[in-house]
């Protein structure tokens, strides 16, 4: 009878006589509940619809990650945007939600594809500028693939090292982390090119910064490789900042006129 | 009862089954002379053919008229909801093709005019588009992924895949978003209500084919976007709550965004 989640839900239902033993299980449910990072998913499915593999196709049973009103989602952009108070993880352990990451990530999608055949527009000599709709493609490959395997692989490697952490924390971190690439793609439009090194600099710090600070301050007291993690995880926000900025703002012109 | 039967008729069975469908259909529909007209001409008997026999779907007593589109002339018959929002439960295999296409189209466009011009109803969402389909959506989809590609310069293919799903793709996660969101609504009539609102972005690309200037195109992308989007916003607004609106409205916002851009980027 140690079906966990499955039978208790049954036995509540029924209205029948609970048992001692099952006192016990409405305990164990109670406590991997409370404990909002790692078993939020097996707690949710075992609440909602009940039957262990078909609630990961319903809709319904997601419905916890996008428990947040419009307020709570803008504060949250706000706290992305500065990057040393490393509070982050903490403030939304409680409620941390998909919706940001996923709609972050596709307006990232649309700006930089927009914006960068747009850019490509205004630099181009007339008559030999085409969009290129390669850009949403690869825009999408980009940023959906970083925000949805980097956490992935930052879990395992914490949960290897024995660290706490919730996937859809570190998804919701991954996800506000990249709002500030969309303000910077609206001034990389401009064609001047070292001010758009600058933009996208200035944006990859506040960026990395922000991961990195917030990693550490989770990481830091429970394993003392916390300074390889935190360094790597932003070296490859970095990266992508750079493959950002050479893919949809860079242009080599095709006469030898020189922009400053 | 059930069964569709194939067997070899002789002429005589068949005049005895048109008269049972007949007067099948005049027992039912007592207004219109249209369908028993429409019956024997379709029956000339050239070989023993083999028909598909029918049994009558419907007994007459279970009629209700929930919906309210039907105000055509087509045979206008009981009407129960069925999955589509509505739709004719007698035999339709006997009527004309025209009938058929007919039907399909006026309810096209009664939606169309019920979702993108201004109605009394677009508050409620329990009167919006009752009897939505999904052919108008289609129709408008495909023809905007075509348009757009056939103006392409390059990468024509290409340009369709990614308009085609962008717009089939967005309409789905637009409508899992507010159902996760919180809100109630029945996904295939979202799809709907989101691929009519297509259709100034549709005419607006039509339009683009016209005149090639930037100035033209940007006004006539704006202008589109705006029509779009005010006619999505009641829709999706009044199905999540009020704390969360934004939450809901801006990723169509964003869809149509795209869509215009990539209107506007043709060339």
């Amino acid at each position: 009878m140690s079906k966990g989640y499955h039978s208790l839900g049954d036995e509540i239902v029924s209205g029948s006589v609970p048992v001692a033993a099952s006192s016990d299980r409405v305990l164990q449910f109670q406590d991997s509940f409370s404990n909002p990072g790692s078993g939020s998913q097996g707690g949710a499915n075992g609440s909602s619809t009940g039957s262990g593999w078909q609630s990961y196709f319903n809709a319904v049973s997601y419905r916890p990650y996008f428990n947040v009103d419009t307020a709570d989602v803008v504060e949250r952009i706000r706290d992305s945007l500065f990057p040393f108070k490393g509070d982050f993880v903490e403030k939304t352990s409680h409620n941390p939600d998909m919706y940001g990451p996923f709609w972050i990530c596709s307006t990232l999608v649309f700006v930089t594809a927009a914006l960068g055949n747009f850019a490509a527009f205004l630099s181009a000599q007339s008559g030999s500028w085409h969009y290129d709709v390669n850009k949403v493609s690869w825009a999408a490959f980009m940023f959906y693939g970083y925000v949805a395997v980097i956490p992935l692989g930052l879990y395992f490697v914490l949960k290897y090292l024995g660290v706490v952490s919730g996937l859809v924390q570190l998804w919701c971190l991954y996800g506000y982390s990249l709002f500030v690439f969309i303000p910077a793609s609206f001034l990389c439009v401009v064609p001047w090119d070292i001010m758009r090194w600058a933009v996208v600099g200035v944006a990859a710090v506040m960026s990395a910064g922000f991961l990195a600070i917030n990693i550490r301050s989770h990481v830091k007291t429970a394993s003392e490789r916390w300074f390889l993690i935190v360094t790597s995880s932003a070296a490859l926000q970095l990266g992508l900042a750079l493959v950002v900025k050479l893919y949809f703002f860079t242009y080599f012109y095709h006469d030898s006129l020189v922009h400053v | 009862m059930s069964g569709i039967d194939r067997m070899n008729l002789n002429t005589s069975s068949q005049s005895d089954i048109d008269e049972i469908e007949s007067l099948f259909n005049i027992s039912v529909q007592p207004a219109t002379l249209e369908v028993p007209q429409s019956v024997p001409p379709a029956r000339k008997p050239s070989s023993p053919p083999t028909i598909p026999v029918s049994a009558p779907l419907l007994p007459p007593s279970s009629v209700s008229s929930s919906s309210q589109a039907f105000s055509t002339p087509a045979p206008a018959g009981p009407t129960l909801s069925t999955g589509f929002g509505g739709g004719p439960q007698y035999n339709t295999l006997t009527e004309p093709v025209w009938e058929t296409l007919k039907r399909d189209l006026v309810r096209v466009s009664n939606n169309l005019k019920d979702v993108v011009l201004p109605n009394p109803y677009r508050e409620d969402p329990g009167k919006a588009l009752r009897d939505w389909d999904l052919w108008g959506p289609f129709f408008f989809i495909i023809f905007l992924a075509l348009t757009l590609s056939y103006s392409a310069s390059e990468n024509k293919s290409k340009v369709f895949a990614v308009v085609f799903a962008t717009l089939s793709a967005g309409a789905i996660v637009l409508t899992l978003n507010v159902q996760l969101l919180g809100g109630s609504i029945i996904f295939f009539q979202s799809l709907s209500v989101l691929g009519y609102c297509l259709f100034p972005l549709d005419v607006s690309a039509l339009v683009c084919q016209v005149n090639n200037t930037k100035l033209f195109r940007s006004l006539v992308v704006l202008v589109a976007l705006a029509w779009s989007s005010w006619a999505a916003y009641p829709f999706v607004s009044t199905a999540v709550p009020s704390s969360r609106k934004a939450l809901a409205v801006y990723p169509v916002l964003l869809l149509y965004i795209t869509v215009g851009f990539l209107v506007l980027a043709n060339n």
